[in-house]
């Protein structure tokens, strides 16, 4: 009883809290008066229990705070007062609204694309519901000197899929598909070249999460000749008859399989477009498998894919530390350099690190360079805001004076701001998801990508584009909630001094930011030009123009009747040559070992890219030779044991002089013979690589295409007549025709659709930068409009007056481009990276690149400038 | 009578802080109407009856003097509005007036 007696703490600053301040006294020492009464007469717990008990029952609307304030204030009115004021403030400067609102917009509507295509490629393969358990093996090579493995093949031998399954239990299941073979198939009248499709193990399905329409997923792959149509390629031979249980004939698949009937055992849906490898049908390997039994054995023999299922034991960490062992176990030959490493399928299409993929491969880099374009897009729309907002400040700066002195606290005033800020960016963000939507076909049509606003519709894009528009409301409002809500009512109702310093180094700050932003742009677009061309126009060391090449996929017969071909071909005025060749630049090429005698005498065996050809093919392309002799039909041997390699080969086996290596005795896939030329490096790779080595056997019965090189004006003529000979020499082949150069150029086709949309990005951009510069721009002329008017009476010429008005500005766009310089420079140099064959990045690049967006920029502000520096004085002085 | 909005509680209140003059201030209010009406008010009920009559003119109030038992606080007194006699006395009229027809009233129900 002695201690201090005193009511409990909590309940005491909870009525704190939340009872009226007026009345807090009275309650409080009410409260009091009655705690100690009851503490005497009763016992000091009752009085605490007491208390909180009263204290609870003081919680009352007529006692708490803010329930009901005054009678007379209406928050609603307020709010509407804010939205009036709002609308008004929109609709009286419609220049700057529609710059603002647009710019806005269009720069979401330019993240939104982005975001949609950087969603899309990162969604590849996620539709498999095992996704998380698919791993493949790519092989590799272990380097004799560092023990590391230089490159990677996702092609390679077939019996380590058996022989890991046997190894690993927590494996759960192989499967293994051939490389992409090329079959004919007719069924009565019709008659289609398949491309692309694979031979494919019947765990297939088990792995992969392809819906089968019909057919049993267990089976449908197990038999020999056994065929799995998507519903298109169903379509396509049968109509809407039922495929099942019917049969296909099929030309053989040369290395694969033979000829013969393929009996329909299921119909999947297509394969969809985020996946990165498709087809159109897939055959059963056990067609291979029957068809060359010795390769399924045969570890360097290099014709399949190998992916893999695991199981809840699998850890990645541990998988590969065993891989050593198991290989060492697999291959007792302690100087072994094949070695493999296995990559999830979510690393198939964005991360992978092996070439020779089963299908197309994405690039992260691109999609990094195109968020970056997306955030600086958008930078420059929020800056044009920011600016445009700061700009007017001082205009503002009398509503907020008067708002405050009756009585707005600055906490409603930065409500106000962000508030109508927020209204600015949500009108924007609708204008930006209808111009998205339209823009979509065109982006597809560039990226050859299918997306879809629907797609792009979940719940979750849903609440990140809603928390975005809150977000960029904030950051384009903050200037004005912040600083305008800050100005003291006496200073700005007596006539602020015209603009505010802050507001004048953060708007030049702005303006130097966001062409900082726009001539790293332009300068990266030069770049990305300059290299496409000078891809386009390199000399490339063969002859790509006017080849029409005919494909016959491997056919025998036409590969017995090829001198009789010829003859009938050139016998046209219009056709110049023709040659045979199994590969041609920058389509498909096998790889193969090849002993030859090196520099040092000894034989030595290594691999490297093959292209078997016929006889003309070397003097069709105009390849030429730096050493010894090119084949010939005066050399009958020529068949048999004649070899002619590139200078890289000759490099490859140590002869730094050509001419050495010329007569050496050679040994490849069961020839054996003597080197009698070397050719001069040509680039039968694309020029993102370094020539690699390569060999041209003399192989005529390994041919696949035509090549005939034309001299016509009227080339659908030709082509015509060149038709009607192959229908008469080759009736069972359909005519397959293309062109060299087109060919090789699709290599480039990622190239030129990352060109194509970083050019249409940046000039977004600029064009955005444009506006906010041109708001900019109108709004300080108009302030100086007085000067204007005072310096003309006084006798300023016009010109002078432009160059006043323009000179601010050019000096920001100056300062710009010497901050864009180095980090354009760094990340085009990046990028560059990617090509072995690349243009050198020129300061001039840079300075026409600043000198253009100072041309821009001064068209831009000139034609305020120029405005203003011709009105009539009178008019602009005798307003007050 | 015009519309007065005056509770049965508040009209207790009313009265009470009538009566208790000088000394009418919360905790007294309190224990005055606990006793005659014999029940445990709360500190909260008591509290929100004068913030509502005071909003609506019954009563004025001002602070008077702080005591120790206060912990230092000062009480506020309530007094009431000439408005709240003229009402109160209105009230009690209508209710003497009702009052008085009774008894007629009564007989006649119990005759039928």
């Amino acid at each position: 009883m002695n201690a201090p007696l005193h009511p409990p703490k909590w309940p005491v600053r909870v009525l704190r809290s939340v009872l009226k301040k007026k009345y807090l006294e009275e309650i409080e020492g009410d409260m009091e008066e009655i705690f100690f009464l009851t503490a005497r007469e009763q016992s000091a717990a009752a009085a605490r229990r007491a208390y909180c008990i009263e204290m609870l029952k003081l919680l009352r609307p007529i006692l708490l705070k803010n329930f009901k304030t005054s009678s007379i204030h209406n928050p609603f009115m307020m709010y509407r007062n804010y939205l009036i004021i709002a609308w008004r403030n929109l609709v009286k400067k419609k220049g700057y609204s529609t710059i603002n609102i647009f710019g806005l917009a269009l720069g979401i509507a330019c993240c939104l694309l982005i975001a949609m295509y950087v969603d899309y490629e990162r969604s590849f393969d996620g539709y498999h519901s095992n996704r998380d358990r698919i791993y493949r093996v790519i092989h590799g090579s272990k380097d004799d000197k560092s023990k590391s493995t230089k490159s990677y093949w996702v092609w390679g031998n077939a019996p380590i899929g058996q022989a890991l399954h046997d190894n690993f239990p927590e494996i759960d299941k192989v499967v293994q598909f051939s490389g992409r073979a090329d079959i004919l198939f007719t069924l009565g009248e019709k008659s289609y070249q398949e491309e692309g499709l694979f031979f494919m193990d019947s765990t297939a399905f088990d792995v992969f999460s392809w819906k089968l329409l019909r057919g049993n997923p267990k089976t449908a792959l197990a038999a020999p000749f056994s065929v799995v149509l998507t519903e298109s390629a169903a379509k396509k031979y049968f109509g809407d008859e039922d495929p099942m249980g019917k049969s296909l004939k099929g030309s053989d698949s040369p290395g694969r399989a033979n000829a013969g009937e393929y009996l329909v055992t299921g119909v999947m849906k297509d394969v969809p477009a985020n996946s990165h490898f498709r087809f159109t049908i897939l055959l059963s390997m056990s067609t291979f498998r029957k068809s060359r039994p010795d390769i399924f054995t045969e570890w360097g023999y290099v014709d399949t894919y190998t992916y893999f299922l695991v199981n809840d034991q699998f850890d990645r960490a541990k998988f590969e530390a065993k891989v050593p062992d198991f290989l060492a176990r697999q291959f007792k030959d302690p100087m072994n350099k094949y070695t493999i490493a296995i990559e999830p399928l979510k690393d198939m299409y964005l991360g992978t690190v092996a070439e020779r993929q089963p299908g197309e491969v994405g690039s992260m880099a691109n999609l990094y360079i195109f968020s970056v374009i997306g955030v600086f897009i958008l930078a420059i729309a929020i800056i044009n805001f920011m600016n445009l907002s700061t700009a007017r400040s001082m205009e503002r700066g009398k509503e907020v004076g008067i708002r405050k002195s009756i009585g707005a606290e600055r906490r409603n005033l930065i409500a106000q701001f962000l508030g109508e800020s927020f209204i600015i960016v949500s009108l924007s963000m609708v204008v930006a998801i209808l111009v998205a939507t339209l823009a979509l076909p065109a982006m597809n049509s560039i990226t050859g990508r299918a997306l879809s606003i629907n797609h792009f519709i979940t719940l979750l894009n849903l609440a990140v584009l809603f928390v975005s528009t809150l977000l960029i409301g904030i950051v384009a409002g903050s200037y004005p909630a912040f600083v305008l809500s800050s100005f003291s009512p006496a200073t700005v109702l007596k006539g602020m001094s015209k603009s505010g310093k802050i507001g004048i180094t953060l708007r030049r700050g702005l303006v130097i930011l966001q062409f900082s932003l726009s001539i790293a742009l332009i300068a990266g677009t030069m770049i990305v030009s300059f290299q496409m061309n000078h891809i386009l126009n390199k000399d490339m060391g063969f002859d790509k123009e006017r080849m029409l090449i005919l494909d016959y996929n491997y056919d025998e017969s036409v590969n017995r009747q090829r001198e009789v071909l010829k003859t009938e071909m050139e016998a046209r005025p219009d056709i110049v040559s023709v040659a045979f060749s199994r590969s041609v630049p920058g389509g498909y090429f096998p790889n193969a070992y090849t002993e030859i005698v090196a520099a040092d005498g000894q034989k030595k065996g290594m691999g490297q890219p093959i292209f078997q050809v016929g006889v003309d093919f070397i003097n069709q392309l105009g390849l030429q030779l730096v050493a010894g002799r090119s084949y010939s039909r005066d050399h009958p041997t020529d068949t048999i044991g004649g070899l002619v390699i590139n200078e890289a080969a000759a490099r490859q086996y140590g002869y730094a002089n050509p001419a050495d290596i010329v007569g050496k005795k050679y040994s490849q896939w069961g020839r054996e013979g003597e080197v009698i030329g070397v050719l001069k490096d040509f680039n039968f790779i694309s020029l993102h690589r370094t020539i690699e080595p390569l060999t041209l056997p003399y192989e005529p019965f390994a041919c696949r295409y035509v090549l005939l090189k034309v001299q016509s004006a009227n080339l659908p003529g030709t082509i015509e007549e060149v038709h009607k000979i192959w229908a008469r020499l080759a009736p069972h082949r359909p005519f397959l025709y293309s062109f060299l150069d087109s060919d090789f150029n699709r290599q480039y086709q990622n190239d030129f659709n990352f060109k194509t949309l970083f050019s249409l990005f940046s000039s977004l951009a600029i064009l955005i930068a444009c506006l906010g510069l041109l708001g900019l721009a109108t709004y300080t002329t108009e302030l100086r409009t007085k000067e204007i008017g005072i310096r003309k009476v006084l006798g300023a010429n016009i010109s002078s007056i432009v160059a006043l008005l323009s000179k601010d500005f050019i000096v920001l766009v100056v300062v710009a481009m010497i901050i864009a310089t180095p980090v354009a420079w760094y990340s085009m140099n990046r990028w560059l990276e990617g090509f072995a064959y690349r243009i050198d990045i020129h300061f001039w690049i840079f300075l026409l690149a600043g000198v253009a967006a100072i041309a821009v920029a001064a068209l831009t502000i000139s034609f305020q400038a120029i405005k203003a520096a011709r009105g009539n004085p009178v008019t602009s002085l005798r307003s007050e | 009578m015009r519309k007065t909005k005056l509770g049965e509680f508040e009209e207790f209140v009313l009265l009470t802080v009538a009566s208790l003059q000088r000394d009418a201030y919360g905790v007294e209010i309190k224990r005055t109407l606990e006793q005659r009406m014999k029940t445990k008010l709360s500190v909260g009920s008591i509290q929100s009856a004068l913030k509502r009559m005071e909003e609506k003119g019954f009563l004025t109030s001002e602070f008077g003097e702080a005591s120790q038992i206060r912990g230092g606080k000062r009480k506020r007194i309530y007094s009431t509005t000439s408005y709240a006699h003229r009402v109160l006395s209105e009230m009690k009229e209508i209710r003497a007036g009702l009052w008085k027809s009774i008894p007629a009233l009564s007989l006649e129900l119990k005759s039928v």
